[in-house]
């Protein structure tokens, strides 16, 4: 317990409001779809009508890799990743590091996506960046991912923007453990006869305390990624390889060894990926070689955790033998604490380290820390509403991000469904969540009641959700039958998950109805 | 003996060391860190743990500044941090030789 002096818990619950009410709408929005990016494979899966099961790594590909690589220029050997794109697809990236005139470092080569006969069906060439934008089959995930990871801002101000955020809920995890003055009775208060007010105030304060943990960890994970490339790097770079980024990747992520240019035609990568799924119990979910076609050739394999660790699985493999080396930690040569550190990063961010059943805890996790925002935002709002009427117009914004955000990135989702057909989702799915923010923002400050346009906007909402999956069939989505006889049982799991959060979302605006007309709280009622 | 602070200027200074001083010196003290921190077993340690830690960093000087009621050691500890750190990067990048006289690899 903490017994902070009373001038000092002053100082936090002011900390703990300010953080709130200064970032807390963007941090609202990056957390929703940060909750919603946790299912981003599931939902692309889902919303692309992917039915293969077989991974592209348990498909012969090593001849079709070394056909592509007498087709592309030698410089671009430097590197070679190799993944799965759309439907289990393979996707390969030849490409050397370069360093562009504003001193960014990127990788440029030709990237190759072989269809399941190993055909090429689709050849570009440019950066990294630049090849690896949205498609007609993830514009959805990918819009979902975006706006998580840089609210669409350009990068670097997108991610440093959200590392921010990151900082302010930080901000606001912290002082809020320290503002608790009763912790473990807070846990369970939950006053259901006391007046609206406090009954709220012991909802906001129930989800806090259980979600605080899971504040602490996305808000310190999430901002180590949004300034570990922009910000972190470069500094530490600077500090200890006099600005060399390059040498400083190689330091951590390379895989040390004598360099041997004599040119070695790459081994059978197809034993290397049956190995490695022998060795780590799961596809790889992503391969890379390094100097390819050279002695020194160097092949990693990256897993998903198993056995119940928290860290992904790194193989190391001789390129030109296509013989094991060793089991590798994902970051630096050999284990070490800032290597382990910085492996167990991602998955607590993500919440993949056991499947569907993490991912699940980290959406309801995700769930509650918007929920808390949202309700954080109304109380600091209720408290001021009788000093300030002037307050109306940041109710009505409230309500506006809070339940149009949700509501557009359902617009968004059927947007897709309709123009996947058509082969326009990369145009049509932003191009809907604007439609639909612009008219939402019109609808906020044009209707004549904050409360009665939250329970429009929670219908809306509702319907849309339930319209989903019957959209997604009509435009020729696999049926249940078709995707379960797929191995592919989350399609219909994804939308029996609409259909119900539909349903509920109804039950709740009827339910709340009784409540809707108190003179006292209107615009609390939206925070229900 | 001068004369005391005002509240307000002690509320500013307080401002200070936890908003832009807070961010100034996580990042000075996250680039210094690369250099005294133990390289580790796989010779990184040095390296990744800065990056990790800073958002920590960040956090603890803020609540630093926020809470600790003498404010001489809300600036004696940030400013400590700051020199030392700052002192670090500096004779590291002072002791380098010239780079045209730097030998290749």
């Amino acid at each position: 317990m903490i017994h902070l002096p009373k001038h000092e818990t002053k100082l936090m619950v002011a900390v703990h409001g300010w953080s709130g009410i200064l970032l807390g709408l963007l941090l609202y929005a990056v957390v929703t779809t940060g909750m919603a990016a946790v299912f981003a494979e599931e939902i692309g899966t889902w919303s692309a009508g992917h039915v293969s099961y077989q991974s592209a790594f348990e498909r012969p590909f090593a001849d079709d890799l070394r056909r592509l690589s007498a087709q592309t220029p030698a410089k671009y050997h430097e590197g070679a990743d190799l993944f799965e794109m759309g439907d289990h697809d393979m996707g390969v990236f030849f490409h050397r590091h370069e360093t562009e005139p504003d001193g960014e470092l990127v990788s440029r080569g030709v990237y190759y996506q072989l269809g399941k006969d190993g055909q090429v069906t689709d050849r570009q060439f440019g950066t990294g960046e630049e090849i690896f934008g949205p498609r007609n089959d993830t514009a959805l995930s990918s819009f979902l991912v975006d706006t998580h990871v840089r609210l669409h801002v350009p990068n670097p101000w997108g991610l440093l923007l959200t590392g921010i955020l990151g900082l302010s809920m930080l901000v606001a995890a912290i002082s809020g453990l320290l503002i608790h003055r009763h912790l473990f009775k807070d846990v369970f208060t939950l006053r259901r006869k006391a007046n609206p007010v406090l009954f709220n105030r012991d909802r906001h304060s129930v989800a806090g305390t259980w979600s605080l943990p899971f504040a602490f960890i996305l808000a310190f994970t999430g901002s180590f990624f949004s300034f570990f490339g922009t910000i972190g790097v470069p500094i530490v770079a600077m500090a200890a390889f006099g600005g060399d980024v390059q040498a400083l990747n190689e330091a951590v992520f390379g895989t040390p060894g004598k360099p041997d240019p004599r040119p070695v035609a790459i081994g059978n990568l197809d034993r290397v990926a049956t190995d490695s799924i022998r060795r780590a119990g799961d596809v790889p979910t992503f391969m890379t070689i390094e100097n390819f076609g050279r002695a020194d050739a160097k092949v990693t394999t990256f897993h998903a955790p198993t056995n119940g660790g928290l860290a992904p699985v790194s193989l190391l493999y001789d390129g030109a033998k296509a013989s094991f080396i060793a089991t590798k930690p994902l970051i630096g040569p050999k284990p070490s604490a800032g290597g382990t550190l910085a492996a167990i990063m991602s998955p607590l961010h993500f919440g993949n380290f056991a499947g569907l059943l993490s991912k699940a805890v980290w959406f309801g996790l995700g769930f509650a820390m918007c929920y808390v925002t949202f309700t954080g935002l109304k109380l600091w709002l209720v408290r001021r509403a009788a000093q300030a009427r002037s307050l109306d117009w940041l109710d009505r914004t409230v309500t506006i991000v809070g339940l149009g955000l949700p509501f557009a990135l359902v617009v968004c989702a059927a947007a897709f469904l309709i123009a996947l057909p058509l082969g326009s989702t990369v145009y049509w799915t932003p191009t809907a969540f604007l439609i639909a923010s612009t008219t939402v923002i019109a609808g906020g400050f044009l209707w004549p009641t904050s409360a009665g346009f939250s329970r429009l906007l929670q219908l809306a909402t509702a319907g849309l959700m339930i319209a989903l999956p019957p959209l997604r069939l009509l435009t020729g989505g696999p049926g249940w039958a078709t995707a379960l006889a797929a191995g592919q049982p989350i399609i219909p799991a994804l939308d029996v998950a609409f259909l119900l959060a539909g349903g509920w979302m109804i039950w709740r605006v009827r339910d709340s109805r009784p409540h809707r007309d108190s003179d006292t709280l209107p615009s609390l009622q939206a925070a229900e | 003996m001068g004369r005391p602070m005002s509240d307000r200027s002690r509320k500013w200074i307080r401002i200070l060391f936890a908003g832009p001083g807070a961010v100034i010196i996580a990042i000075v003290v996250m680039a210094g860190m690369a250099l005294w921190l133990p390289r580790g077993a796989a010779g990184i340690d040095n390296l990744v743990l800065p990056l990790i830690l800073v958002p920590l960093i960040w956090a603890a000087l803020f609540f630093h500044a926020c809470l600790d009621q003498r404010l001489a050691r809300v600036a004696g500890v940030a400013l400590v941090l700051l020199v030392v750190h700052g002192g670090l990067v500096a004779h590291k990048f002072l002791d380098r030789k010239p780079a045209s006289v730097e030998p290749h690899p």
